[in-house]
């Protein structure tokens, strides 16, 4: 028999994130966020994290707003059609953080380069654009086994902590992911621990049954917490899609102003009651 | 003969001149946020290209039927696809296969005469007037797609369309020093703005006027590029939206004018926002409706 693998989010992320950790975030855009364990890292005020995401968008944004962040490594962070991220962008704007400039592929290949313990990974893409000349880190090169086809070759991105939302796991750690899985499997096997939160806690039964079982195996998964409505104001297919009413609240209040209101100090209930309760939840949910 | 309309809106002559471009046979790839692309696909669809395939890059998905066009439930659309992707396959093997023809349109927020385009910061790249989202898979594609790229873009000014020496940074790659990129892509194919239809010269690759919108001034269009256009000795006018076509966009392809909100600025975009967040949230069934 296993043992079980569940704790509190609170636990989870004192013990399992410190500072100056290389975060990796799953889900794309406004799309499975691991928002509620974000607001926990601005809660416990840890300092100088990397975040690495495929599609950054509010998490990002909140992370930095909080002082949390010292580097980011993501090929888009936006807030898609309400506009630019905007403490995203001052903090570029001002140089308080660095930026690792990537691409779809720059990501995809280095969590790939990563689990495969190797130091590179090459690639078609890149050729011609200027991204070479700010990630010295990323070369153009003639394939080494002699057809004279140029490549870039891009570097493994080493993870030191996964945080994945997902909408099925079980209480050993097998997660299930309904919809598009995007870098979250890569993730979990490559980050030294990884954190799944779940919408849905079932038995690993119910995992047998779920299409595609468990893209995150528990072999991987290092926690799991249980914390329904956790990805919100991002979604989680197939329970709740985004919510744009919560989304245009966050890019109008001062992060100060918001932070007392939905994040310090407050449970998960209670941040749920302020963010508009039952009529926000019977609103978001499919 | 084709009836042509008599009322359309800028966005609806894009959209419209977008559709117009997929192949029967094509892989439409929406990206994030940019529901005219959506909306020009789906039109497409729905009219001349019944067996074009969704790729869905927020979703990395495969999908094959149409629906009207959401600002809420994109994700409802991609989820039920018939495959989804893993990560790497998604960036970097399915999309560029020599068995798949893809159309995908970017929008730059700089491009130059060769269609370079710049997605990522206006400045200096280590200390940036204004720093953009990102280019996420331009980076990776925009040199290799078979058929191409796709450009378009709704504010055609001096801002956007910009000299060579004056892009801030290159992360869509276009004709590099008037020449094809080395990776085998064709490269761009056009560019539709709010004015024109643009294409490159086959033989110096330089951007060039193919046809320009109803009612524009040609000076309007020189005066509103930061290089310098080549133009045609005798003008041709952009083939209007036909009747057809406005009345499928507007009443069953996206009717709640989601496309609008990428030509719309300032009080007039905030309304509409509110406008299609309010519809969408009442509604009952949150699948966006089927268009078989």
């Amino acid at each position: 028999m296993s043992s079980s693998k569940l704790m509190t989010l609170e636990e989870a992320v004192s013990t399992y994130i410190q500072d100056g950790d290389h975060v990796g975030i799953g889900g794309l855009s406004f799309w499975r966020k691991a928002m509620s364990a974000c607001r926990e890292i601005v809660r416990q005020n840890k300092k100088h994290l990397s975040i690495c995401t495929f599609v950054g968008g509010l998490e990002v944004d909140m992370l930095i707003a909080g002082e949390c962040v010292s580097e980011v490594r993501s090929c888009f962070v936006g807030m898609e059609i309400f506009g630019m991220a905007p403490h995203y962008r001052k903090a570029v704007e001002s140089g308080s953080i660095k930026i690792s400039e990537e691409s779809e592929a720059t990501i995809a290949l280095g969590l790939r380069a990563s689990y495969l313990k190797v130091p590179f990974m090459p690639l078609k893409g890149i050729i011609g654009t200027d991204l070479p000349k700010v990630r010295n880190d990323i070369k153009q090169i003639e394939d080494p086994l002699g057809s004279g086809t140029q490549v870039m070759v891009v570097p493994k991105i080493d993870l030191d902590v996964a945080i994945l939302h997902v909408p099925y796991a079980d209480e050993y750690g097998n997660g299930n992911i309904a919809g598009a899985v995007w870098m979250d499997a890569d993730m979990a096997k490559t980050a030294k621990k990884t954190i799944v939160i779940c919408e849905k806690l079932v038995e690993t039964e119910d995992i047998r049954y779920l299409p595609g079982k468990a893209q995150l195996p528990m072999q991987t998964t290092s926690v799991v917490v249980k914390k329904p409505f956790g990805a919100h104001p991002t979604s989680c297919y197939p329970f709740y899609t985004f919510d744009p009413h919560h989304i245009q609240c966050y890019l109008k209040t001062n992060f100060e102003e918001y932070k007392k209101k939905f994040i310090s100090n407050k449970t998960h209930a209670q941040y749920l009651e302020e963010a508009g309760g039952v009529q926000t939840i019977f609103n978001i949910l499919v | 003969m084709s009836e042509y309309s008599k009322d359309y809106t800028i966005d609806e002559l894009m959209t419209v001149l977008m559709a117009r471009e997929v192949k029967n046979d094509d892989i439409m790839i929406v990206g994030v946020a940019t529901p005219m692309v959506w909306a020009a696909f789906t039109l497409a669809k729905v009219t001349h290209a019944p067996d074009a395939i969704y790729h869905y890059i927020m979703g990395n998905t495969f999908v094959a039927e149409p629906r009207q066009v959401s600002l809420l439930y994109l994700e409802m659309n991609t989820a039920r696809a018939y495959r989804f992707q893993d990560s790497v396959e998604c960036t970097l093997e399915a999309l560029p296969s020599d068995k798949l023809t893809t159309i995908e349109f970017f929008r730059p927020a700089q491009i130059d005469q060769y269609g370079n385009t710049n997605n990522i910061c206006i400045g200096e790249w280590d200390k940036p007037k204004i720093r953009l989202p990102g280019a996420a898979g331009i980076l990776d594609f925009s040199m290799f797609y078979a058929r191409g790229s796709f450009l378009y873009t709704p504010r055609h000014d001096k801002r956007t369309f910009v000299p060579s020496e004056k892009i801030d940074f290159i992360s869509g790659v276009g004709f590099p020093g008037g020449k094809p990129s080395i990776c085998g892509g064709l490269g761009p194919q056009c560019v539709i703005t709010n004015l024109a239809y643009f294409d490159f010269d086959d033989d110096t690759k330089l951007m060039k006027l193919r046809s320009i919108h109803p009612d524009v001034e040609l000076d309007k269009v020189k005066d509103s590029t930061g290089f310098e256009l080549i133009t045609p000795n005798e003008l041709i006018e952009t083939i209007p939206p036909t009747v057809k076509e406005i009345k499928l966009l507007r009443d069953k392809v996206d009717p709640l004018n989601v496309r609008k909100l990428e030509v719309l600025s300032g009080n007039e975009r905030k309304e509409l926002l509110e406008d299609i967040i309010q519809k969408e949230l009442h509604k009952q069934n949150k699948f966006p409706k089927l268009l078989i």
